[in-house]
């Protein structure tokens, strides 16, 4: 059983790569042409393929004229529904595909725009990423539709979704049509969030004019959308209560001590877990609305804050060592 | 617990279409099957109908082997074998209807579908009678509807489900892309002529001639309405009352009952034919029978694997279980060269001892006062004649003696007790004898000029063997009622004729639309279900092959195929069309039609700002007016406001027109 599932393993990487060097390198947007079109019949389809033989040969050998009507009548089906699989993908365009940069160990998520300009509606489509699980979505005709499929970050760094699969076995289930799309998309990973250390004690003075004026309070600067990382205590939850979308309370820090975060300050066993506290950090400073900068070997982020700040923080993160 | 997972797993919509698929395919069958079957079949799939829709349990694992075994038991008891086609449909349709029961995931499914398809071809094999195609063809659609049903599974919010009428639709077009393909195979797909393996067949219930005849047992026939087989002839056919068709030749007799007995080995004696020879060709329904009927009395056999006996039978090698047809050659009068065999004299006046002594005894005073054997025909046949004889098809009962009973008492009787007492005399008189069963005339279809038999044309006379003249067919019947000679048995006895054929009698239009429709019958059975390697041979013959081969075949059959498939990708392989653009935007592509007539076309990369500002450059006449205009599309389309009513712009467009003219008449 393992032997054959390795040997079916082997033979789907063997046919992908064959077709990567056969399709090249593509750019979004994309029409899916015949050339990139695939076509084989599913297991219903090889069932009902001998059937049909069943029923041409009952009818050959009893001579039963209905019999081998009715068995040519289903092969000539099974092709037409062939034809009508093929056509179900063929003509329809990935406008676009893109992904939010994704912590390691949790899940985001990749966006996919399909688009189709065509007079028929675009039935029971599956798309994935490579080999993993599909999503199912449909086109309306001349309209666009999005499928959003799970992205795993499974390791910190920047990860390289190599193929997009898009299949299709509508409309009897006979066959399966699919299409791979060799648009390389890079997703950021950031490191795992994680470690119990407090965030250091600035060395040295608080720099520059944010120090002036510190009020001890903190500045109530506004509401802003719920992104990954923010912090539940931060979450304004009376406002979620009343319907609002998920709001972040945003305070302004411009009395809060200015961190400089360091590999050294992560005093963990190894690289990775010190990279994972540096991420906690820097969603923690993010999250309590103080300024923090970061500093890697051979890469130095100034101190400041904002959204944009954190995806340079996390992204050197997530690049470090590479 | 089981129940809510199955439902998950099972989502009921799937669900409901492969078990509608299953009843369909079981009531397909419903004639043919034990009505237990039948039964058993629904309420299985009734069960599972309830499972789903929560008010029942499906069955354990454990109870459905159980279940499986003991139908298995009961269809062995009921037919006593598993062999042949009707206990094999049985079989199959309890198993798909078990299966039904175990039905969770869409694998599951699609075995019950390819099984409603396997009984579907099982009700072809077993008839291929036109009034049933559309039937099959009404099954055949709902099993691919209910393929794409379970191909799309249940909905969900990112995909909707196909709806019902949908799902039919292309189901239907599917199929109907199809049917060229189906047609063109048909006709070329290289024909084998002979079967790989033999059919078993069941002997199930039989209508048409038997191999036994007992007086009384032919009324059951005569309310056939039923066709026993169509005849055409090349040139005349022989006048009404030659048409004697002979069936099955009954040589024993033991005082009630009329049989074959053991068929003379013999080949064909040679006939000397004293009249034309007619030439014809038989459409034969099947009969589960190994007779083949030919006209009396017929000169050869017509297909190698039919013999020809020495007593003029067509008896083929296997039983007729679907309709055939074959051309023969008879001679209504005919003389036979060879003398009677001693085994033939001795078994053809066998008579039982001690039966029907009041018969004997008059076939012996008869025989005495007549000089010769052809005498003794004539007077038993003016004994016939004369002694207040009536013909009738509901004949009282007889007694221990039924000729003593039907000579002597009721004098009332069809054609097998006239045939029958009249050969039982002539043995008595010591002339060789024996019973021929078959059909007598038959009514022309106008429509397609062929010669209908039917069952209720079916007769029973006499042979018996002269001196010189060879066996003679003696029919005691149309001395007692010459009439029936001439005219079928409705015109003589309008009273005791089942209920179709009274309706058909009372109102002509009815009568015309069977012939119609019993016409196209024809056409079916001797175009499509009598094709067969020969016709296509002919047909090739037709397209221009001089000597065609079974090689030949293939080629068309390859070339019919690419032309199909030619035709299929023309049709669906290209990429489907652009989508026809909302109201909106096809009132913009009217507008910019017009603009382009009045010499201002439109650049493809152009949005409908810049074709504005465009305008307003090269026409600034026409600035004024058609500025706004696109001004409004644009908003429209892509403003804050899109998706609104287009109406008040294609209006707009509508007006422009006229705003166009006055500015050409104003220049």
């Amino acid at each position: 059983m393992r032997a054959r599932a390795g040997f079916r393993d082997r033979l789907r990487r063997r046919a992908a790569d064959w077709a990567r060097r056969r399709q090249g390198l593509d750019r979004l947007p994309l029409t899916l042409r015949r050339r990139r079109l695939y076509i084989l019949p599913t297991r219903a389809g090889i069932g009902f393929g001998v059937l049909v033989l069943a029923m041409l040969a009952a009818g050959l050998n009893y001579a039963n004229s209905l019999a081998l009507l009715l068995g040519f009548l289903l092969a000539g089906f099974a092709l037409v529904a062939m034809h009508e699989c093929h056509r179900n993908l063929l003509g329809l365009a990935l406008i676009d595909a893109s992904a939010a940069p994704v912590f390691a160990g949790s899940v985001g998520t990749l966006r996919l725009t399909l688009e189709n300009g065509s007079r028929l509606r675009r039935h029971h489509l599956w798309a994935a990423i490579a080999d993993e699980a599909a999503v199912a979505l449909e086109v309306p005709a001349g309209a666009r539709a999005q499928a959003t499929l799970p992205l795993h970050g499974t390791r910190r760094g920047l990860m390289r979704i190599e193929r997009l699969r898009i299949s299709s076995s509508h409309p009897f289930g006979l066959f399966r049509v699919w299409t791979w799309i060799h648009a390389p998309l890079l997703v950021t990973v950031y490191p795992r969030p994680v470690g119990s250390l407090p965030l250091p004690v600035q060395r040295g003075a608080t720099s520059g004019a944010r120090a002036c004026g510190a009020s001890g309070a903190d500045e109530w600067l506004g509401l802003r959308p719920f992104r990954e990382g923010d912090s539940p205590r931060q979450v304004a939850w009376k406002a979620y209560a009343r319907e609002a979308p998920l709001l972040v309370k945003e305070y302004g820090a411009s009395a809060s001590p200015l961190r400089r975060l360091t590999l050294e300050d992560a005093r963990q066993p190894d690289l990775e877990s010190r990279l994972a506290q540096l991420a906690r950090w820097i969603l923690d400073a993010e999250a309590a609305g103080e300024s923090y900068g970061l500093e890697l070997a051979g890469e130095r982020i100034p101190v400041d804050r904002g959204a944009a700040h954190r995806h340079r923080c996390l992204a050197a993160l997530a690049r470090y060592g590479s | 617990m089981r129940l809510a997972s199955a439902l998950r797993e099972t989502p009921a919509r799937p669900l409901l279409w492969v078990c509608a698929v299953c009843a369909a395919a079981i009531l397909l069958h419903a004639g043919a099957m034990p009505p237990w079957i039948t039964l058993t079949a629904l309420a299985l799939v009734a069960w599972r109908l309830a499972a789903a829709l929560g008010a029942a349990r499906l069955p354990g694992g454990a109870v459905r082997v159980l279940l499986g075994l003991a139908l298995v038991a009961g269809v062995l008891e009921q037919f006593r074998t598993l062999d042949g086609l009707v206990p094999g449909t049985a079989m199959l349709i309890l198993m798909a209807a078990i299966k039904l029961l175990e039905t969770r995931s869409r694998r599951d499914q699609y075995v019950v579908i390819g099984g409603a398809l396997f009984l579907l071809l099982a009700a072809c094999l077993r008839g291929q009678a036109l009034a049933w195609v559309p039937l099959y063809a009404a099954d055949a659609l709902l099993c691919c509807a209910a393929l794409a049903v379970v191909a799309d599974g249940s909905g969900t919010d990112a995909v909707t489900v196909l709806p019902t009428r949908d799902a039919l639709a292309l189901a239907g077009r599917t199929l109907l892309y199809a049917l060229p393909l189906a047609v063109l195979l048909f006709l070329f797909f290289p024909r084998l002529p002979g079967h790989f393996w033999a059919l078993t067949s069941g002997s199930d219930a039989v209508t048409g001639l038997g191999d036994t005849m007992t007086p009384g047992g032919i009324t059951h026939l005569t309310a056939s309405y039923d066709i026993a087989f169509r005849v055409r002839f090349d040139g005349r056919p022989p006048p009404p009352q030659e048409r004697y068709w002979r069936g099955p030749v009954l040589h024993e007799f033991d005082g009630e009952t009329w049989r074959a007995g053991r068929y003379a080995p013999a080949g064909g004696q040679q006939l000397d034919c004293l009249s034309r020879p007619y030439r014809y060709r038989v459409d034969l329904e099947p009969t589960r029978r190994h007779w083949w009927l030919a006209l009396d009395t017929v000169m050869g056999s017509p297909s190698p694997s039919v013999r020809y006996t020495d007593d003029y039978q067509l008896i083929a090698a296997q039983p007729l279980s679907q309709p055939v047809r074959y051309g023969a050659v008879s001679c209504v009068r005919s003389r036979s060269l060879a003398p009677l065999s001693l085994s033939a004299r001795v078994a053809d006046l066998q008579l039982p001892s001690g039966r029907n002594p009041q018969t004997l005894a008059l076939a012996l005073r008869l025989r005495h006062q007549a000089g010769s054997d052809v005498d003794f025909v004539r007077a038993v046949l003016a004994f016939l004649r004369t002694g207040g004889f009536s013909y009738s098809l509901n004949p009282p009962p007889l007694g221990p003696n039924p000729l003593d009973d039907f000579l002597f008492h009721t004098r009332t009787g069809f054609c097998g007790h006239y045939a029958s007492a009249f050969v039982d005399m002539m043995r008595a008189g010591g002339v060789p004898a024996r019973v021929v069963t078959g059909y007598l005339g038959g009514q022309w279809n106008p429509y397609d000029g062929t010669l209908v038999v039917r069952q209720s044309d079916a007769h029973a006379w006499a042979e018996v063997w002269l001196h010189g003249r060879g066996w003679t067919r003696v029919d005691p019947t149309a001395v007692v009622a010459p009439e029936r000679l001439r005219r079928g048995i409705l015109d003589l006895l309008p009273g005791s004729v089942s209920a179709p054929e009274r309706l058909v009698h009372a109102w002509p239009w009815l009568g015309a639309a069977l012939e119609r429709w019993e016409a196209l019958n024809g056409w079916w059975n001797e175009r499509v279900v009598g094709f067969d390697s020969r016709s296509q041979l002919d047909l090739l013959r037709q397209l221009g092959l001089r000597s065609p081969a079974l090689r030949d075949a293939g080629w068309a059959f390859a070339a019919a195929l690419l032309i199909w498939l030619a035709g299929m990708s023309w049709r669906l392989g290209g990429e489907p069309g652009a989508a026809r653009p909302d109201r909106l935007g096809r009132a913009y592509a009217r507008l910019c039609r017009k603009l382009a007539r009045a010499g201002l076309p439109r650049a493809p990369h152009q949005g409908p700002l810049a074709y504005a500002q465009d305008i307003a450059r090269r026409r600034p006449d026409l600035a004024a007016r058609v500025g706004p205009l696109l001004q409004d599309y644009a908003e429209r389309r892509f403003g804050p406001a899109a998706g609104g009513d287009p109406r008040p712009f294609e209006r707009a467009v509508a007006r422009l027109r006229a705003g166009r003219r006055e500015t050409r008449r104003r220049r």
